[in-house]
């Protein structure tokens, strides 16, 4: 059984509920053994906690893992520009503060400042993060900073996954849709040409075969459990028309459409023509495994295209969109991360003023800043519609693998889901079982989907897209 | 004429010693305050730092584990609930089990090759320092780096063991992708780790072990199996037995069950690594369930305290008969 029997974070608070600081004055005031027995409540009123927001700070922190990178690649600087314009115009002065990404992502780092009420005043979640912080409270709605112009700039669907009636919560970046990379060199050396992309399913797999040899795999997905690898399996499922969650009337997790989508993953693995492991960079660097002859095809975002400029020049690459079922309708995982408000921080309103300047602006500074964000330090599809003219008159998506993902990838695509982590862990532990330990997977299914139902029985958060 | 003191058993007569009578009675008892109270400063620091560093967070974490903490400040009273729950959570008897076998081929596995080690550089012979440096070097290096470094040697296909064994046909095996293997890698990656600190305790109890005994036995004709059959093996059970009981703690919540885990495979494939000391780290930090991973802990150090102290109740602290 999954662990979910218990009110969940998400539940609706009882009056009584306790704020961490008065349990712990509650504790540090003689009451444990009361406490340990049961028999008396903590009742010690909640004090001035600043972990309780609403304040006035003049400095707030801005916890995220591009800027101040010591190295001062152009992403950092973008954030140092970002930062530095807006402390010049404004009373409420913002610092950042730079996480490395393995520990801002793997790390406990900012959940044990959350825990301690000491949250970072604006940070930066993807999708599969956004409900275990929005159920817990933090998120400021950014709305009413937010002109109707800005909201409607933003692309259909972008800001589906960070909206809870009608409210806007988290304001993307980018937009990361997944696609394959498939190594030039490997597929001439194999005497396969552009033609011979695989369109499907069953020929992803047979031409994956032919790329196999000893020292390299044909395809590669991620192996490693975890939010990333979800993510990129997402697609799978839903070309088949499955859900993890029974939405529209749909049935939910254990459908033939996942069965097939996780026996695909077995399949390719199980053949020898993709790993079992990923180096320790993950899956979704392509330098790492296609560039370093790891793999001929490799399943990866749209960030790659940088990537590959920047650490991998020289090596020959294309881009495809993924291959589709025998019965199904092609889509992909469009990822991306969002900029969020600490509800909780020193002063929410100020935090969700610069977050709706940085990235909603719709003067001319606010559409050239996001068109250098997604598409000359980085290369993303841009989230708004402005800034995507923008960047297509300034000639952004004219080189091959961008006007593959523009052009091919991204339409039809579908925003990355906000699924809980209870969510995500049962469908982690399906694609592990059948992927790496030969679970049969309309069994790895069902126990999934057994898992989820039983968490839906008492979820009472936001919906879950 | 001379004067005799009776002395208490075990205590041998000094030349300062007092009389046991009259006066110098209330000199010997301030003495022995003092030389108490001495004791006690001595042992006051890592008492302190105990005390604020373990037992406090202890308290506190037996303190959440009644209550359901959402991570961001809320705390509702469950009672029991949390502990009650593990008993039909599957994934933590599955992370047990994982613990289980990683405990149970882990210490022996670890003894052995340290014991063995250790008998092997216990006699000078040229370069020993050297070899005793080298077979403890790994322990100077974070488990993080060891991870690492482990992982870009077992590589699929390209790493450095693959390319060893390619000619021998094993060129396909993934060390960190398969879920028996897995675990196999990582026990073995540990006692790589391990053997080395342990091998230089084993050395300090071998060298405590007066030759006389040895060379006693080796004119009385005894090989070096019964040499170390009824000499050494008796003679170091009291530093076998730290060893034992602390590597079994360290297998259970020490860093190899977190870090080494992280890094190398993050428990998985299949959840197959995930210890569980890794599950209370993703009830925790992963799924925001801190009190339940709060409950988690105090089993795992309440399980910890018992099995250690009926060790130590059976074996006398370790002395066992032969003491």
């Amino acid at each position: 059984m999954f662990r979910s029997d218990l009110p969940s974070p998400a539940s609706v608070r009882p009056p009584t509920q306790l704020s961490r600081r008065s349990l712990l004055r509650g504790i540090g005031g003689g009451l444990v053994g009361a406490t340990l027995l049961g028999a008396t409540p903590l009742l010690s009123a909640c004090g001035s906690d600043s972990s309780s927001g609403g304040g006035d700070a003049k400095e707030l922190t801005f916890w995220n893992f591009y800027g101040p990178n010591p190295d001062g690649n152009p992403q950092s600087k973008w954030f140092v520009n970002l930062v530095d314009t807006w402390n010049k115009n404004n009373d409420v002065k913002i610092k950042l503060h730079y996480l490395p990404v393995t520990e801002y992502l793997g790390g406990t780092a900012l959940q044990t400042a959350f825990s301690s009420g000491k949250g970072p005043d604006i940070f930066i979640i993807s999708p599969g993060d956004f409900l275990r912080y929005y159920n817990g409270g933090v998120l400021t709605d950014l709305t009413p900073h937010l002109g109707a112009d800005a909201i409607s700039d933003f692309s259909d669907g972008v800001l589906d996954t960070r909206k809870v009636n009608d409210k806007v919560y988290g304001l993307p970046m980018e937009v990361e849709p997944l696609a394959m990379y498939y190594s030039v060199d490997a597929f001439e050396k194999a005497g396969l040409s552009e033609g011979d992309l695989p369109k499907t399913w069953d020929a992803l797999l047979d031409v994956a075969g032919k790329l196999t040899n000893p020292k390299r795999f044909g395809v590669m997905f991620e192996t490693a459990p975890g939010y990333y690898q979800n993510f990129t399996w997402y697609p799978f499922m839903w070309m088949g028309g499955a859900s993890a969650i029974p939405e529209n009337g749909k049935p939910g997790f254990n459908t033939e459409a996942v069965h097939k989508a996780l026996g695909l993953w077995q399949d390719a693995v199980k053949s020898g023509a993709a790993p079992k492991k990923t180096k320790a960079e993950g899956g979704g660097n392509l330098p790492a495994h296609l560039g370093a002859g790891y793999c001929a095809m490799q399943q990866s975002g749209i960030w790659s295209v940088s990537q590959m400029e920047t650490d991998a020049k020289n090596v020959k690459y294309g881009v495809f969109p993924l291959p589709v079922p025998a019965v199904g309708t092609y889509t992909t995982d469009m990822g991306g991360w969002a900029f969020v408000a600490n509800a909780k921080g020193g002063n929410p309103k100020a935090a969700a003023k610069f977050i709706a300047w940085a990235l909603g602006s719709t003067d001319a500074d606010g559409v050239e800043r996001m068109r250098q964000w997604n598409t000359v330090v980085k290369t993303n599809i841009p989230a708004r519609t402005s800034v995507k003219d923008a960047a297509t008159k300034a000639g952004a998506f004219e080189k091959p693998a961008l006007k593959v993902f523009m052009e091919q990838v991204a339409p039809g695509g579908r925003g990355e889901p906000r699924y809980t982590p209870e969510v995500y862990k049962a469908i982690s532990d399906a694609i592990q079982a059948t992927m790496l330990n030969g679970a049969n997977p309309a069994q790895a299914a069902a126990d999934a989907a057994g898992k989820i139902d039983t968490f839906l029985k008492g979820y009472k958060g936001a919906p879950i897209l | 004429m001379t004067v005799v003191q009776r002395q208490s058993p075990g205590r041998t007569a000094r030349p300062g010693d007092a009389p046991r009578s009259g006066p110098a009675r209330g000199s010997l008892a301030g003495r022995r305050r003092r030389e108490a109270l001495a004791g006690y400063a001595f042992v006051a620091p890592d008492l302190l730092g105990l005390l604020v560093f373990v037992g406090l967070p202890m308290a506190l974490a037996l303190g959440v584990s009644l209550y359901e903490a959402d991570g961001f400040g809320g705390y509702t009273f469950v009672g029991l609930d949390n502990f009650r729950l593990m008993a039909s959570d599957d994934q933590l008897w599955q992370s047990l089990r994982v613990t289980g076998t990683y405990v149970v081929a882990f210490v022996p596995l670890c003894f052995v090759v340290s014991l063995g080690l250790a008998l092997l550089v216990r006699d000078h012979f040229p370069g020993v320092s050297g070899v005793r440096a080298a077979l403890f070097a790994p322990n100077v290096i974070s488990l993080v780096v060891v991870g690492i470094v482990w992982q870009f040697l077992l590589i699929d296909k390209q790493g450095m063991l693959s390319n060893v064994l390619r000619p021998v046909g094993l060129g396909d095996v993934s060390f960190l992708g398969s879920p028996g293997l897995a675990m196999v890698t990582y026990i073995l990656i540990s006692v790589w780790f391990f053997m080395g600190y342990n091998m230089l305790i084993l050395l300090g109890g071998l060298k405590d072990i007066p030759r006389e005994y040895t060379e006693a036995a080796m004119i009385d004709g005894a090989s070096s199996w019964q040499r170390f059959r009824h000499i050494t093996w008796p003679m170091l059970r009291p530093t076998s037995f730290f060893v034992v009981v602390n590597s079994m703690v360290g297998a259970v919540t020490g860093l190899q069950a977190f870090d080494l885990v992280y890094v190398l495979t993050r428990g998985g494939p299949a959840n197959s690594t995930s210890t569980v000391v890794f599950y209370i780290y993703q009830q925790a930090f992963g799924f925001n369930h801190y009190g339940y991973a709060s409950a988690l802990t105090t089993v795992v150090v309440a399980f910890l305290v018992v099995t250690t102290g009926i060790m130590f109740v059976a074996t006398r602290g370790g002395r066992f008969h032969a003491e």
